[in-house]
């Protein structure tokens, strides 16, 4: 089967029942995408479909084919200067320093990611309901929340055109 | 295309990575011209020798007292500068940790703590997290919040040496007076003189025999330090953001393959037999490996071993099918057998002599649950065995896996990679005893990742605890008289030798936290070692959330029976000195945090409680209401206050509050393991759900210093405090106690009718 992921397409072994996260850790060698308990619950293994955030340890290859692909080793693209630039959340999450284990984090900025695409305002209180189906161990969720709002104003600023004083 | 890994320690903490083609780092070996440290744990071997001359119980009373209250277990680490540091081909400095990165942000400690005795820049040291194959001295085991308060004083030193031989072979390089030579950019220069300088790296390879300077080279006082007290960003988290950091879980080599192992159906099952037909002639099955009651698969994928594994029909002697009921009852503060910890006065005949107030709590099963689960990847070959592992002890992986494979523990080398959590459960080493038996049959490297059933049912638990309390007050509001008696399955002695429980009696693990830190004249804590048959063992903070929720819990209900505002009544009960004091401190600040004594938002209540452990005062005031439609109590801010010495990195620290109190919500609240027919009910997040953002409170945090320029521990101390402080707002809002872990909406029902 062939995989577009990150912008590139893979051909890959597996058969199309074969499960997303296990095809992109363990023959892509994408370990990056992480497994937290193979069922959906915790979010850890969430990648973007199409832009959309998708469980892949509940993902069979049948519904990603002919699909964009994108997970937390996309995130980043080559700025102006060719330099790889960070994706504005995930320079928000080391600007508050959200992670402590990282295991999640990827699930989560990639939640983040797919949830700021769909809403670039939110208030507190729908980054809560947006990120409150992320599992995060360790116990950031103070600082994840502050990360994602501060992306949010990251993104907001450079959407817009830059104001020059006189 | 698949991307494999080389099989180098798959950890580096740098983006900047030498190439291979340039220069060798710095070698070199010292020779000691001093005594080097000896520093033997002794404690519990010489008890054995006590107990003949003072009896058993005084014995056991001491042995106590040196475990509960203590800083942090005695450690062993190198004195030779050397082991710790390297000095690279562009001459940045590299220090080597044994302590292990599980978000802890111990590695960005550990290099504060370095740099400041360096005196180099911040950019121009990296960290690398030491395999077993470097010798770092024996402490190899991150735990019991020890890896700062521990590696500290060892770390400055060495550190503060390693400059100033570095610095009195510069001298003799550049022909300058040693007292004139400084540390300038990546080497060193004369003062006043800039052209005149040499690199670090040309200074530590000039030479390969080093000898130690005679005296100790002096360390800053603390007062003057730099490094250590910012809040430095943490070296692992750039890594962590983008996916290239690298766990027990990624660990790859070329020509891996993937194991999975049979499990038990019940807690108390033994194998009778397996039939591993089907299993071997299944696709991409590799080999299925039968050792008496060891049963696993090797594949070519993870799915194909976790498929193969379930095909191998296995026959068992179920033994009994323990029920929950019979857990608890179990475990019950009562009987002869109780282990003395504590005794100050005379409190069981103060508490005789007059009314008192007595109360019971009881705490449940809880599972680790680290998002990352048990992970291991073993390559064993006839003369060189290598373990890619997600371990807090290293050491401790790598003697069972040689002795599980029948091997010399010299050939085997253990690399610790980032955990993704480890909160205790990573302190065994099942899963790179199975990797490296899988990989030794297969003669393959294997990679052996848990599932989540795998990692919920099939390791240990902090245990089932049960707490009777008994107190007395005077018209005053003093402390007269308190007892603690507790009871819990054993934490620490299923990790030790079985000597420990002969001469200790009660588990240190499991009392961690439970003596009275109050000034009380009579007190006195009482610990009953209670034989659960399932695994209990190490979860963060050990016996502290149990026990601090019980005896803060009682203090609460002491002050509120003496008619004192519980504030109030516990500074009545601490001297201004010492760790008294702090703790006053502590409570103080966390009552100006969190509006102690001011009318809360309507609905809502307030509660207090605190604790010392491994000498760090913690206290907070959790801000709670009722949800009326649901019955569940909703934690909406708790404050905090701390006081841990010396802080090294403040913001890391406020981070292992954040956390712990996270923790702590989801004990007070959700978490609980129970058993039903000889097995644990959770196979995975669905019987076991965690806090999510949704439930999770705002959080205050701040820190006080206790200034005497030491650390203390971060890591657990603030999980103890958190359930307390809910059941004490939840008294303050409804006049009703909840005595008994989680404070789910059945128990608050069953509490308010």
């Amino acid at each position: 089967m062939n995989l577009r992921i990150n912008g590139t397409d893979h051909e890959v072994a597996s058969g199309p029942g074969a499960l997303l996260v296990y095809v992109l850790r363990d023959e892509l060698g994408m370990t990056g995408t992480k497994i937290g308990c193979a069922a959906g619950f915790c979010g850890a293994c969430t990648v973007l479909v199409d832009g959309v955030a998708t469980r892949s340890c509940i993902t069979p290859l049948t519904l990603v084919e002919g699909k964009a692909i994108t997970t937390i080793e996309g995130l980043a693209q080559p700025g102006a200067d060719g330099e790889l630039m960070l994706h504005p959340v995930q320079q928000a999450f080391i600007d508050v320093q959200a992670p402590q284990c990282g295991w999640c984090m990827s699930g989560q900025i990639l939640t983040a990611v797919a949830f700021l695409q769909s809403n670039p305002t939110p208030t507190e209180e729908e980054v809560i309901a947006a990120m409150g189906e992320n599992y995060c161990r360790c116990g950031c969720y103070h600082r994840i929340k502050q990360a994602v709002l501060a992306a949010a104003d990251r993104m907001s600023v450079a959407a817009q055109p830059m104001e020059v004083s006189a | 295309m698949t991307e494999v890994q080389t099989p180098q320690p798959p950890i580096s903490e740098t983006a900047s990575t030498p190439s291979p083609t340039a220069k060798p780092a710095s070698k070199a070996r010292w020779r000691m011209s001093r005594r080097g440290f000896l520093i033997g744990a002794g404690v519990v071997a010489g008890g054995l020798a006590l107990g003949y001359v003072y009896g058993v119980p005084w014995t056991r009373l001491q042995l106590a007292q040196v475990f509960e209250g203590a800083e942090g277990p005695p450690g062993n680490y190198p004195e030779d500068p050397w082991a710790w540091f390297e000095v690279l081909p562009d001459s940045r400095i590299r220090l080597y940790l044994m302590k292990v990165e599980m978000g802890q942000g111990v590695h960005t400690a550990l290099a504060q703590i370095a740099a400041e005795e360096l005196g180099i820049a911040w950019e121009d040291l990296d960290v690398a997290q030491a395999s077993t194959g470097r010798d770092m001295g024996s402490s190899l085991m991150t735990s019991g919040s020890s890896s700062v308060s521990g590696v500290f004083a060892p770390l400055l030193a060495a550190a503060a040496t390693f400059r100033a031989m570095l610095a009195g072979e510069a001298a003799t390089l550049l022909n300058a007076p040693a007292d004139q030579v400084i540390v300038a950019q990546r080497g060193f220069a004369v003062q006043g003189d800039a052209t005149r300088r040499v690199d670090f790296y040309t200074v530590a390879t000039s030479k390969e025999n080093w000898e130690a300077p005679k005296e100790a080279v002096p360390v800053k006082h603390w007062r003057d330090f730099t490094v250590i007290g910012q809040s430095l960003p943490r070296v692992d988290i750039p890594a962590k953001v983008t996916g290239a950091a690298v766990y027990g879980m990624d660990a790859r080599l070329e020509g891996m393959k993937y194991g999975a192992i049979v499990r038990p159906p019940t807690l108390s099952a033994t194998s009778k037999s397996f039939d591993v037909s089907a299993a071997e002639a299944m696709d991409g099955v590799v080999k299925v490996v039968v050792d008496k009651d060891f049963a696993g698969v090797v594949a070519d994928s993870r799915p194909a071993a976790y498929a193969a594994v379930a095909q191998i029909r296995s026959e068992w002697d179920e033994g009994h099918r323990w029920q929950q009921e019979e857990l608890e009852s179990i475990v019950t503060a009562e009987g002869a057998d109780g282990i003395v910890i504590q005794d100050v006065g005379d409190a069981p005949r103060r508490l005789a002599e007059a009314t008192t107030l007595t109360a019971e709590y009881r705490t449940p099963f809880a599972i680790h649950t680290p998002l990352e689960a048990q992970a291991a990847l073993a390559d064993v070959q006839p003369d060189r065995v290598r373990v890619w592992c997600s371990t807090q002890g290293q050491g401790f992986v790598r003697t069972q896996v040689a002795k599980a494979i029948g091997v010399d523990e010299k050939i085997v080398e253990v690399i610790p990679t980032y955990l993704g959590g480890g909160y205790g459960r990573k302190a065994g080493w099942e899963v790179a005893i199975e990797a490296a038996r899988l990989s030794k049959a297969a003669g393959a490297p294997v990679h052996v990742g848990w599932s989540r059933t795998d990692e919920m049912r099939y390791g240990y638990f902090r245990p089932l605890t049960h707490h009777k309390l008994y107190g007395r007050v005077d018209a005053e509001g003093n402390l007269v008289a308190i007892e603690h008696r507790q009871a819990s399955g054993d934490v620490a002695f299923d990790f030790l030798p079985p000597f420990m429980s002969t001469v200790m009696g009660a588990d240190f693990g499991a009392y961690r936290g439970a003596t009275i830190r109050y000034d009380a004249p009579n007190k006195r804590t009482v610990a009953y070692r209670r034989d659960l048959p399932l695994r209990t063992g190490w979860w963060r903070g050990l016996g502290l959330l149990p026990n601090t929720f019980a005896v803060e819990s009682f203090i609460d209900e002491l002050a509120y029976a003496a008619g004192v505002d519980p504030l109030t009544f516990r500074l009545r009960n601490l001297r201004d000195e010492g760790d008294s004091a702090r703790y006053r401190r502590v409570l103080q600040a966390a009552a100006e945090l969190g509006e102690w004594g001011k009318a809360a938002p309507a609905g809502r209540a307030r509660g207090l409680a605190g604790q010392i452990d491994v000498g760090t005062a913690v206290a907070m005031v959790a801000e709670i209401s009722l949800d009326a439609a649901t019955g569940k109590l909703r934690v909406h801010k708790i404050a905090a206050a701390m006081d841990c010495g010396l802080t090294i990195n403040p913001d890391g620290a406020k981070a292992q509050v954040e956390g712990n109190i996270m923790w702590g919500v989801g004990s007070a609240l959700i978490e609980e393991m129970t058993v039903q027919d000889g097995q644990v009910v959770p196979a995975n997040f669905d019987r076991y759900p965690l806090l999510t953002m949704k439930e999770a409170p705002a959080v205050v945090v701040t820190l006080l210093e206790a200034g005497d320029g030491k650390p203390r521990g971060v890591g657990e101390p603030p999980i103890g405090p958190v359930a307390p402080a809910i059941a004490n707002a939840f008294f303050a809002l409804t006049g009703k106690r909840l005595r008994q872990l989680p404070m789910n909406a059945a128990r608050v029902a069953a509490t308010l009718t």
